[in-house]
């Protein structure tokens, strides 16, 4: 198990924090997602979990071994953690084999088992090429097969497909996550794209400003989020204020925070909460269409919606089974 | 576990202990090999503490006027004339195609290669009396003229002809990485040529055009052997002679101080100067699309450029091959070639030493996790502006009382009767080159090491192995041509190398350019010619070959 306790860093001696009073564990065999915007600190976490930054506060323990204290560093070579760079960092002058085989400390049978590294990402028989040889999603296969090789207590993914386009990303996402499941170790990995996360990851951590906004699994996040931050990072919502509270006639408990997904809004459908509405404007986003309406009241909102055929005036609600509803 | 506010994380008490944690053999290493560089400063400034010598006021009523004011004058003198010619080459070959634009390109580069107490007895030669600008005359049936260049004019001459190419070299790099874009839009905007130049370029370029000056100036109050020869008195020149003919440490000490004083003004003027200027970064900007012009003007703008290669590199190099052919019997022996040899050895081994210096200075502060130590680490690149007369004796200083110690040591403990052990030797000459020209090696080996990305070596940390199988196994491979080149820039420094090697050198080991400075002091200029065109042919081929690896880069 790794465990996060209080961790703070700040990079100008107190007077911002990177990440502030951070906790958090993850189960032996996990997959865990740090979700957050650039800026919340989420590769300084990891950089500390790595031992390439050290902590101003708290402490990192690993499997029962206390790594990163204010007392106490381990250096990053002896932490047995396998970290995959945003951008790889093969090295150039190495061949495939040489990259793979590189942090393996048993001699024996190193080639055996850097070929077999090799042969689990799908990359046999391309052992004797170079980095710049491959595609992107074969480097990044073999940065996979690099940090496994000396089978790591804790695996480590920087932002695993920020560097790919979105057809190869998809496809890589699995295979990459097949692999980790395979080879049954712990892993963390930094995304910025929820979908990423919500696809592979046991459980979600997000940071925002160097906080901990909230730890769940994935299905919790999405139906019970914390904060109208956390409900906006799983898809578009609209915070229903006061004037929005009035136009569909729902009064809502005042003391907490209340928004609604953007699919859970109907047009011209039954509701509990209905109001009407006319289409500004329509712009057509191909499998979606983007609506601007101008509710009774003069209020105006936007809407997502598969039908690209609205009328002018609409009736548009939802239930309220839907409401999401946050401690302020 | 309580939260951790910032007033307790940030408190005195929890910042020694994180000190005491992130402190490791490597920071400690990194300040061993900055104060260890800064020994001979650090000698110098308690040296001062002892007071001045006897003959400090006499010289001080004397001649201290005369060094200040030769050394302002040289200061003034030789930047108008390295403006000039460093500036106006650059922007001639950046903006305008003429005739041979390229090989001109790297010619002007080519004076580097002559240190300038060479270039200043070759002039001697040239406006001799009987020299070759007359012998040219005479043939040509023209009147004979007597130009005396054995002055400080003479002197701001000779060292602004060898020193320029610093200007160019600056000015050109701005020119034709950062200066596309703007110059087009300012075309655009329908400004004339000359206006774009002194309206836009010049004030852009300045950060660039006096970097170049300020290491023209630390070169031209570095120098010794010109002003020796051209019997102009300088700072350089009084340290000498307060050094070995008064034999007053004292007064040398307190010369050097005031020498060094100068410097770290230039270095200050040059940060001041910066100060409001954003540094453009690294976005390389179009090139700038050259201009053509009318055939005239084309070979007008050639002569103008051939003007600085002829004076800074054809006419000295032609005039000492002239006296290399009436000289090569006499010098030309078996000694000779084994001085040479001498000569070169004494700079490998220095490259080689230096460079492993500048190594471990850059890699030591990059293992070394205080923040601290990498701004220290800054302060062992610093030797290059001190002149070489200076850190010659801040090394004395410090390795007599060394030695003194030692001998007195061996021979009231064991008995034992032993000379000096540093002084005099290799070791004390090696260790004041290093200290002198570890800038030269840190500078390539810097700009290689940070062209490999952080997250490489730290993956190869990630997989278990430690700094110094990283480095050797990961980075060294992928910084080589930065060390190689290091060690070859070292190499040629120390081959021109003058005053710091006349004061350190072993008594029974000679260099080149002692030998040429022995010729040229006793009365046989014409003999210098051999040594000093050594030292040229070996400064100018590693030049070209470096040019090259570049370009391949």
């Amino acid at each position: 198990m790794l465990s996060i306790n209080s961790i703070s860093k700040s990079f100008d001696k107190g007077k911002n924090f990177a990440l502030k009073d951070v906790s958090f564990q993850v189960k032996e065999g996990a997959v865990c997602a740090i979700v957050g915007e650039s800026g919340s600190g989420k590769t300084t976490l990891i950089r500390l979990i790595a031992g390439l930054e050290r902590p101003d506060a708290g402490s990192i323990v690993l499997r029962g071994k206390e790594l990163s204290s204010v007392k106490k560093l381990v250096a990053p070579e002896k932490r047995k953690i396998g970290l995959v760079f945003q951008e790889y960092a093969l090295f150039p002058h190495f061949d495939l084999l040489k990259n793979v085989s590189y942090g393996i400390s048993n001699l024996k049978n190193k080639k055996q088992r850097a070929l077999e590294m090799l042969d689990l990402v799908g990359l046999s028989g391309l052992e004797k090429r170079y980095p710049h040889q491959l595609s992107g999603g074969q480097q990044q296969r073999v940065a996979l097969a690099r940090a496994l090789a000396p089978n790591p207590s804790l695996l480590i993914l920087d932002e695993p497909f920020s560097n790919l386009d979105a057809m190869l990303r998809m496809q890589l996402r699995n295979q990459v996550f097949e692999i980790i499941k395979k080879t049954g170790v712990t892993a963390i990995f930094v995304t910025h794209d929820t979908q990423d996360a919500l696809s592979v990851a046991d459980e979600i951590l997000i940071l925002q400003n160097g906080k901990v906004i909230q730890k769940d699994q994935a299905s919790n996040l999405y139906t019970k989020p914390n904060s109208v931050y956390v409900a906006s990072l799983f898809g578009n919502t609209i915070q229903l204020n006061q004037e929005l509270q009035t136009a569909f006639d729902c009064p809502l408990n005042a003391d907490c925070c209340h928004a609604i997904r953007n699919e859970s809004l109907s047009i011209n459908k039954e509701c509990e909460y209905v109001t009407h509405a006319r289409v500004l404007k329509k712009t057509f986003m191909g499998n979606t269409t983007h609506l601007l309406l101008k509710l009774d009241n003069g209020h105006q909102i936007s809407v997502v919606t598969q039908d690209d055929n609205v009328a002018d005036h609409i009736k548009i609600g939802f239930n309220s089974t839907d409401v999401l509803e946050f401690a302020t | 576990m309580k939260p951790a506010g910032s007033n307790e994380v940030f408190s005195i008490k929890s910042r020694l202990r994180r000190l005491k944690r992130d402190t490791n053999r490597w920071s400690i290493l990194t300040l061993a090999i900055v104060l260890f560089i800064a020994l001979p400063v650090i000698a110098i400034a308690v040296k001062l503490l002892e007071g001045p010598g006897e003959t400090w006021w006499h010289l001080v009523d004397n001649l201290l006027a005369d060094y200040i004011g030769n050394s302002v004058f040289l200061i003034f003198g030789c930047s108008i004339l390295v403006l000039i010619m460093g500036v106006g080459c650059a922007w001639l070959v950046a903006r305008f195609e003429f005739p041979f634009r390229k090989q001109l390109e790297w010619l002007l580069i080519l004076p580097l290669a002559i240190p300038s107490y060479i270039v200043a007895y070759a002039y001697a030669g040239v406006f001799d009396y009987g020299g070759s600008l007359n012998l040219i005359l005479r043939f040509l049936d023209f009147e004979f003229i007597r130009i005396d260049i054995m002055n400080k004019f003479g002197l701001a001459f000779v060292l602004s002809i060898s020193l320029f190419p610093y200007v160019y070299v600056s000015s050109r790099a701005f020119f034709l990485n950062q200066a596309g874009n703007l110059l087009e839009a300012s075309t655009m905007l329908g400004v004339g040529e000359f206006k774009s130049f002194f309206k836009l370029m010049l004030p852009l370029a300045r950060p660039a055009i006096v970097a170049g000056l300020v290491l023209v100036l630390m070169e031209v109050l570095n120098d010794y052997g010109a002003a020796q020869y051209f019997g102009v008195n300088t700072f350089t020149t009084g340290i000498f002679r307060a050094w070995f003919s008064l034999e007053e440490p004292e007064t040398a000490v307190y010369l050097s101080a005031l020498l060094i004083s100068m410097v770290f003004a230039l270095i200050l003027f040059e940060k001041w100067q910066r100060r409001n200027m954003q540094v453009t970064g690294n976005k390389a900007s179009r090139h700038i699309h050259r201009k053509v012009g009318a055939p005239l003007m084309q070979w007008f703008r050639f002569f103008l450029v051939l003007i600085p290669v002829l004076l800074g590199f054809l006419i000295p190099v032609a005039q000492l091959i002239y006296w290399a052919f009436l000289t090569a019997h006499k010098v030309f022996d078996l000694n000779f070639i084994l001085l040479s040899l001498q000569s070169f050895g004494i700079a490998l081994i220095t490259a080689i030493v230096t460079v492993l210096f500048a190594t471990l200075l850059i890699y030591f502060a990059k293992w070394s996790s205080v923040k601290g130590i990498k701004s220290i680490s800054k302060l062992g690149i610093l030797g290059y502006a001190i002149p070489g007369a200076v850190v010659a004796i801040g090394i004395m200083i410090p390795t007599l009382t060394f030695d003194k110690w030692f001998i007195n040591i061996m021979d009231t403990v064991f008995g034992i009767e032993t000379g000096f052990l540093i002084n005099g030797t290799l070791v004390a000459l090696v260790y004041a080159y290093s200290v002198r020209f570890l800038a030269v090696a840190y500078n390539p080996i810097e700009s290689t090491a940070l062209k490999v990305s952080d997250s490489i070596p730290d993956s190869s940390k990630m997989l278990g192995v430690g700094n110094f199988k990283t480095f050797f196994k990961i980075e060294f491979p992928l910084i080589k041509t930065g060390i190689l080149s290091a060690i070859i820039l070292v190499f040629i420094d120390v081959l021109k190398e003058l005053p710091l090697t006349l004061i350190l050198k072993p008594f029974h080991i000679n260099t080149l350019a002692v030998k040429a400075f022995e010729y040229a002091s006793d009365e046989m200029v014409m003999e210098a010619a051999i040594p000093s065109l050594f030292i040229i042919f070996t400064a100018t081929i590693p030049v070209i070959f470096l040019n090259r690896l570049l370009i391949k880069e």
